[in-house]
């Protein structure tokens, strides 16, 4: 019996003991995930991750052609953010039209988007991604965080990536403003993971943008070969004119002289115009002088299904060889709206590459018909030389954000507008006029230089560049009766829509995580 | 030669035994033991004849071997029956016949149910428990354990996806979760295996395949929390424990054989040639050019006639203080499209043995088996639907010999046509193999210093191994419009869990108050180690070695993942019962979980539940028709923690070589920090239950009665987070909540009891709802605004046709209202305010709610848009029904199991998909669904409720007939069986029960599947 009792507690004791030696630790670490504790001991992870904040623009996640994507909810491909953000500024004005019926996308076509689309979502949680990966580097790249890894050596390359850090959130920031109006502001100061902010008005995150753009152009890169794809002093110049243009829809006050002032100090930079206006849009568009800021896609290193691949591959379809933009097959998209064709006169250069299909015209029937309606296929995967880039399946063709010929025309409008500096004014629109006919023959006197000249000249010169709805609004043309396009408001001939549609909606989905957030009116 | 030599050795042998056995003077009592109702078999009866016993096996049958002559009291006992006794007299040398007849008692609530940790009397059970026992079992090719017990308990809903071995879910009282598993947990022989169950490794179908339905003696579901609680943390969805058989007395080899045959009921209604030809000349003239004069049925081309075998042999025995059971199974099962087969050997050791005067019990139980599964290459089901019926099969002058459409060009590489399927399914591979083998060793220590003490160790390991590997060459038409040029993926997973848990068990009757108490209290530890290495390579420099070997390629990912999880439990339980009348219990788990930070590792899950046997009331004795009747409530927390690991850690993705950035004319890689919520949490469940178990007019009608409600709140979810305050939109978090309600009735009637030659019948039924609801999934924001989209479909790139919304069943179709013309079709228009119901979403606060179209405040905008998308019926059955029954008659026996749901919807994606004009004008054109006959759809309509059809069906899932009979005194049995015998049904499409999201996208066709084999005894 005793010798019972002793076996019996042994066995009892040693029950007990086992879970003792093994409730004493219950964290597992991970093993083959990378942390933040592990990743900043290696210096090159400062310059990787503000490469990432570069390629947010480019491709819409970790691997090539959007896999990994950095937002969730939608295609990795649909959500690359310069297809979205030309998806936006594009598809609903005069310019262009898509074939495709993905729920969502042909109400941008038709302005009939309401607060559940996704594709608007997309936008908007794009430009956020964007504001979140530039704050991070922020609040991960400070001093203190140096020191405190041992990097301090560092710190004059760092203190260059933290400006361009700032300049692409500014960038962000006024696409933001300029699509969704009043919007959260928020800045490496506020802790990841805190509670949901408050929204700002326009005209603040207009102001903060003003204000990180000054401070930073001195600490940008400067520009040349070996900044090709970052953020320079110019770039940053470039976005200030594009802010100040459009300042009276921003904040309710024009400042043209400002914008003058931005757009001289960009065209006193290194650039000059391409001789080939087709050059800009063309697999080795990278060596264009031209370009002021690119967003850059490689064949082989920077892969995506949105940007100039998206463009390219969209813009073609029957009849047309896809073998002869560069690429391995059309995805049977985009053509113009009859209203952008109309703009052209014959002999215009930048009119030329445009095709129509046989038995059908430039007129959209049908927007599901892709034959309908004239093929635009301004941007190519063949280098000036006519070599085909690396990969047809990915094009090597970079997004031109910003060139010169743009802020040429900010300078003309702001002449014309400040009615200052107008002989200077002509002479930069008659350079664009004379590239697009190879000759003076289509030059305009002084008396030709009028806003509305210009508004058209910037749909002839910038087709397809990203900058039409925001030129619409600005000269109060894009909603409302002023002008009526094709298919505007959901009519073929179009019809006025009602002026709520200036402003995306806040998506539905972030008016339920953030309940400080109003919605736009009229949605 | 060699054969003959053994033979005579053993002939001799026996007959060197014979008169030694005579000498010992024994006797041999034999017989069988049969039920008082229909005269069915009793297993596991125990049979005592002075020192020695037995049990019965399955077909009833017993054997006493070395019993001592003399006249003595032959005793049979089992569970739910009265003990029966019979005087026979055993002679020396001789073999006396004795069979027995038991007379049934409370069934249900006499039986022994196994429970977590323990076992009980069903009649003291204070919860909600349902066993099902192997005679009760669906019969036919059965593949994974699941489907053994569909139908045969209510309120869980058993769901396949139709392959054969194909993955199974269960849901018990409906799904309590979104982002993590609403699978319930599985214990098998008493070792949890954790969440998932052994899933998460891709090279199998379903991973319980790996568990011969044939070793399983009985499954018991905890269907109730206050049951489940004592698993804690991986409850929540409720417990479903497996036994597997174990040894019985008497050596005896067991053989069960069968042959099958499936073949396909449905398949998806696409246009014909004719039919095809005359859309493609109507909508796409320009097309018509690269017509073909074939008629192909591309689904005739891709099903077949499926045959399949299974062999199953087992050995058992016992001999002194051991029981042991040996078992090896062989499956070769073909599915009823080409290219689909499972194949598995199984093995499984069970060994029980009693030491030290029968104080110390071990018992070791061993299953290993290896599954090798063909997959039908993907895209050959969509691309049947996809594929012009009047193209051919064969081109000659195509490399792989396999027509393809030609596209835009001519050069195969069009992005918008189909490829053609049987190339597909005969030139690209894809197979797994899946090594799995689980072991556990139990002891369970009786002290003698204190009777009712005993203490439990546990220890278990639970291994797999899996090969996956995939081949498309690089001549297919998928390939050449990808731009892929050949892939060939592999990836040679595995995991271990390991699980050490030791318990006391205290039993005693107390003696300062009436009444007795059972207490157990113990510790248990997990620990998961997976590792998921693979490799894929795209760009074939040839096809020559196949999926065996890559010499060359343009790209090759390596990839390698190690993932580890630990789960410290500590649990403890008591149960009062007071006279069998008055019954108490109550259990707690403290639980420690790897999968959250440091401030939210712990959480506790308790239980209480009570029990009133009314019956044992003195004033309901005089109530003869009651023979038992019980009252039970119960309240329970559970908790979920079945989602990904390290999800409280801050990450970095690095990406790969193909997403870089360019700086100048340097390549720089990038790497991306992911959003993450440190503080996140178990989902938590509250469960509530009311149910009354009876027994009616001397038991020939038993059942019980449920009511339910269960709260999940801290639902983990992936939800938009505030755009700016994390790095990504989406954070998984801790965040929202749901309900689920509902009731459950199970009744079991003799209806027929044997009179000697008759007729006997029992009767099962189940009926249960469910009410799922989810109620919050943002607390800050108005639940007007709140919803998630979900539910991924076929069409488009990313649409969805699901929602998450508060107020609605989760997965609700989201969908517009579809006007319907006079003729009650839906109108199609080119104007969508011609088609849908315009909703009213704008906020009006001058014309409502005087405005006849007001709804409260909000009119219709004029404008269909995503605002006009409402939530409209979801994909679960609102009620489910089954009946089975079981028939005898003579040596046949008949059952079936029928089932019916009610409420559930399925969205015809297909139809949705393919069943619109605008599919033909493609590069190549598409096939049509046929019903766009109907609708005369030109643009795809994937958001009309036109799509959401109704799915309630009615379905014979099983029919059995067998007859046994006796060959050299040995029981023999035939059957037949036909599963899925019919089904009636309004839903249009292949199947009704179209998956757990009831969106029906090209899924598998279900098969009609007739066995015939036999068991045979000996």
């Amino acid at each position: 019996m005793k010798a019972g009792i002793c076996r019996s507690l042994a066995a009892a004791a040693s029950l007990l003991s086992l879970g003792a030696l093994a409730c004493t630790e219950l964290t597992v670490e991970p093993k083959s995930t990378v942390t933040e504790a592990n990743i900043f001991s290696d210096a090159n992870s400062y310059r990787s991750f503000i490469a990432k904040v570069y390629t947010g623009l480019a491709v819409g996640g970790q691997q090539g052609g959007d896999g990994q994507t950095d937002i969730q909810g939608i295609d990795g491909g649909f959500s690359q953010y310069v297809r979205l953000l030309w998806e936006h500024e594009e598809l609903p004005t005069d310019e262009a039209i898509i074939a495709w019926g993905d729920p969502g996308l042909p109400d941008l076509n038709t302005m009939n988007w309401g607060a559940t689309n996704n594709f608007v979502a997309a936008m908007y949680y794009r430009i956020y991604f964007q504001v979140g990966m530039a704050n991070e580097f922020l609040r991960q790249s400070t001093d203190e965080k140096l020191a405190s890894r041992g990097q301090t050596a560092l710190k004059p390359t760092i203190a260059t990536y933290r400006a361009e850090a700032r300049f692409l959130r500014a960038l962000s920031y006024w696409h933001g403003i300029d699509l969704f109006g009043d919007i959260p502001l928020v800045t490496d100061a506020d802790q990841l993971g805190s509670t949901p902010p408050q929204q700002a008005t326009r005209a603040d995150i207009y102001n903060f943008i003003v204000s990180e753009l000054t401070a930073i152009q001195g600490e940008l890169p400067a520009p040349g070969a070996s900044t090709y794809g970052r953020a320079t002093g110019p770039a940053a110049a470039m976005l200030l004119a594009k802010l100040y243009l459009n300042a009276a829809v921003y904040t309710g006050t024009a400042n043209y002289p400002a914008a003058l002032t931005a757009a001289q100090s960009v065209i006193a930079g290194p650039y000059s115009l391409d001789a080939s206006y087709r050059h800009n849009f063309q697999a080795d568009n990278n060596t264009s002088p031209e370009i002021i800021f690119a967003v850059p896609e490689d064949g082989l290193k920077t892969q995506t299904y949105g940007s100039t691949n998206f463009l390219i591959h969209a813009s073609c379809g029957t009849d047309m060889n896809s073998g002869d933009y560069g690429v391995d097959g059309c995805w049977y998209g985009l053509r113009l709206k009859p209203e952008a064709y109309n703009q052209y006169t014959a002999g215009d250069l930048r009119a030329s590459f445009f095709v129509t299909t046989t038995g059908h015209g430039p007129a959209i029937n049908s927007i599901g018909t892709f034959e309908d309606g004239v093929k635009a296929p301004k941007y190519t995967n063949k280098t000036s030389a006519g070599a085909t880039g690396q990969n047809p399946g990915f094009v090597d063709t970079d997004y031109p954000m910003f060139r010169l010929a743009d802020a040429y025309l900010i300078y003309a409008e702001a002449a014309v507008r400040t009615n200052t500096n107008l002989g200077q004014a002509l002479t930069y629109v008659n350079a664009l006029r004379q590239r697009a006919f190879g000759n003076t023959s289509h030059n305009i006197t002084s008396g030709g230089l009028t806003v509305d000249f210009l508004l058209d000249e910037r749909g002839r010169e910038l087709l397809w560049e990203g900058h039409r709805r925001t030129d619409l609004i600005r000269y109060g043309k894009f909603t409302g009766a002023s002008y009526l396009w094709a298919w505007k408001g959901n009519i073929k001939a179009g019809t006025a829509t009602d002026a709520h549609l200036n402003l995306y909606p806040i998506p539905s989905n972030e008016l339920v995580a953030n309940p400080n957030l109003r919605q736009n009116p009229g949605y | 030669m060699r054969l003959r030599r053994y033979f005579i050795g053993a002939l001799l042998a026996g007959l060197w035994m014979a008169p030694l056995r005579a000498e010992a003077q024994t006797g041999t009592i034999r017989g069988r033991v049969t039920s008082d109702l229909g005269g069915t078999a009793l297993s596991g009866v125990t049979v005592t004849f002075g020192a020695k016993s037995a049990q019965t096996q399955p077909d009833g049958q017993y054997v006493l071997t070395g019993v001592a002559p003399g006249t003595d009291t032959l005793r049979a006992r089992l569970i739910g029956y009265s003990p029966a006794t019979r005087v026979v007299t055993a002679r020396a040398g001789q073999t006396v016949d004795a069979d027995i007849v038991l007379t049934a008692r409370a069934v249900s609530l006499s039986e022994i149910v196994v429970t977590g940790y323990g076992e009980q009397r069903a009649g003291n059970i204070t919860g909600a428990v349902t066993q099902v026992s192997s005679a009760d079992f669906n019969t036919g090719r059965i593949i994974s354990p699941e489907e053994l017990i569909r139908s045969k308990v209510p309120g869980v809903q058993v769901v396949d996806n139709n392959e054969p071995g194909g993955g199974f879910s269960l849901r018990i009282r409906g799904a309590t979760s979104i982002n993590a598993s609403s699978e319930p947990l599985f214990v098998i022989d008493g070792v949890p295996l954790g969440t998932g169950a052994g899933g998460g490794l891709s090279a199998g179908r379903n991973p319980l395949n790996f568990l011969n339905p044939d070793d399983i003696a009985d499954i018991t579901v905890l269907r109730d929390a206050s049951a489940a609680a004592i698993y804690g943390a991986n409850a929540a969805n409720g417990v479903v424990l497996i036994q597997t058989k174990s040894g019985r007395a008497g050596t005896q080899f067991e053989y069960t054989g069968s042959m099958s045959s499936s073949s396909v009921t449905r398949l998806p209604s696409m246009l014909n040639a004719a039919q095809f030809r005359a859309a493609v000349q109507q909508y796409a003239p320009t097309k018509v050019a690269q017509l073909q004069d074939a008629n192909t049925d591309w689904f005739k081309q891709v099903d077949r006639t499926a045959f399949g075998q299974e062999h199953n042999l087992a050995v058992s025995g016992a001999s002194g203080s051991s029981h042991w059971r040996l078992s090896g199974g062989f499956l070769d099962q073909d599915g009823i499209i080409k290219g689909t087969t499972t194949q598995r050997i199984s093995l499984g050791f069970n060994l029980q043995q009693h030491l030290l005067k029968d104080r110390l019990d071990v018992s070791a139980s061993l299953r290993g088996s290896r599954a090798k599964d063909l997959f039908t290459p993907g895209g050959v089901l969509s691309n049947a639907a996809q594929f012009g019926p009047t193209q051919p099969v064969l081109d000659p002058t195509r490399p792989t010999g396999y027509y393809d459409w030609p596209g835009q060009g001519g050069d195969f590489k069009d992005l918008q046509s189909a490829d053609n399927p049987v190339a597909l399914l005969n030139l690209a591979t894809d197979r797994g193999t899946t090594y799995r083998s689980i072991g556990s060793v139990q002891g369970t220590y009786r002290a003698p210093f204190l009777e009712g003490l005993r203490a439990t160790g546990n220890f278990a390991y639970d291994i797999t191994r899996t090969d996956r590997q995939s081949f498309y060459p690089s001549t297919l038409h998928g390939q050449l419009k990808s731009g892929n040029g050949g892939s060939d993926y592999r990836a040679n997973q595995s995991q271990s869990n390991t699980t050490a848990e030791g318990y006391l068990n205290y039993a005693t009757p107390l003696r300062a108050v009436p009444g007795s108490i059972d207490v157990t209290g113990g510790y248990s530890y997990g620990w998961s180690h997976a590792e998921y290495p693979y490799y894929s390579a795209n760009g074939l420099s040839t096809n020559l070695l196949g999926g065996n070997g890559v010499t060359s390629a343009r790209s090759v990912v390596n990839f390698q993942d190690i993932e580890e999880s630990r789960l410290i439990s500590v649990f403890g339980r008591v149960n009062y019962n007071l006279n069998d009348k008055y019954l108490l219990a109550a259990s707690l788990r403290h639980d420690g979980s790897s999968r959250f930070g440091p401030e939210q590792q712990w959480g506790n899950f308790p239980s209480a539940s009570i029990g009133w046997r009314i019956s044992q009331e003195s004033f309901l004795k005089g109530m003869t028709a009651i023979s038992d009747l019980k009252l039970r409530a119960s309240w329970a927390k559970t908790g979920n923690q079945a989602f990904g690991n390290y999800q409280q850690f801050s990450s970095y993705l690095l990406g790969n070589d193909q997403a870089q950035s360019q700086f100048g004319n340097v390549f720089v890689p990038t790497i991306r920090p992911n959003a993450v919520d440190p503080g996140i949490k178990w989902e938590e469940t509250r469960s509530y239950d009311v149910g009354v178990d009876f027994s009616l007019f001397n038991n020939a009608l038993s059942g019980a009665l449920d009511l339910y409600k269960k709260n999940t709140d801290d639902l983990i979810f992936t939800v938009p987070v505030a755009a700016g305050t994390n790095l990504s939109n989406f954070v998984t978090t801790n965040i929202g909540s749901m309900q689920n309600r509902g009731i459950e009735l199970s009744l079991s009637a003799r209806l027929l009891q044997e009179r000697r030659g008759g007729l006997s019948w029992t009767a099962d039924f189940t009926a249960s709802h469910n009410r799922n609801e989810l109620t919050s999934i943002n607390p800050f924001a108005s639940a007007a605004a709140t919803k998630i989209l979900t539910g991924g479909i076929a069409g488009g790139v990313g649409t969805t046709i699901q929602v998450l919304q508060p107020g609605f069943a989760i997965n609700s179709f989201y969908v517009y209202h579809h006007k319907l013309g006079t003729d009650g079709k839906p109108v199609y228009s080119t104007n969508l305010l011609d088609m849908y119901v315009d909703q009213p979403t704008l906020l009006d606060t001058t014309g409502c709610p005087a405005g006849p179209t007001c709804v409260g405040q909000f009119r219709p905008d004029g404008v269909i848009n995503g605002n006009d998308r409402v939530p409209f019926h979801d994909p679960a059955p609102k009620w489910m029904f089954s009946h089975s029954s079981y028939l005898g008659y003579h040596s046949f026996d008949l059952s079936f199991t029928l089932r019916s749901y009610l409420g559930n919807y399925v969205y015809n994606n297909v139809a949705s998909n393919l069943g619109t004009y605008s599919e033909v004008t493609r590069g190549s054109p598409y096939n049509l669904h046929s019903s766009v006959l109907t609708t005369g759809f030109v643009t795809p309509q994937y958001f009309s409720d036109y799509y959401v059809e109704k799915a309630s069906f009615l379905r014979m899932d099983n029919v059995t007939l067998a007859y046994t009979f006796k060959y050299r005194n040995n029981p023999v049995r035939i059957f037949g069986t036909v599963q899925n015998a019919f089904t009636i049904t309004g839903y249009s499409g292949v199947d009704p029960t179209a998956g757990l999201n009831g969106i029906d996208n090209n899924i598998y066709p279900r098969a009609r599947t007739i066995t015939t084999g036999l068991n045979l005894r000996f």
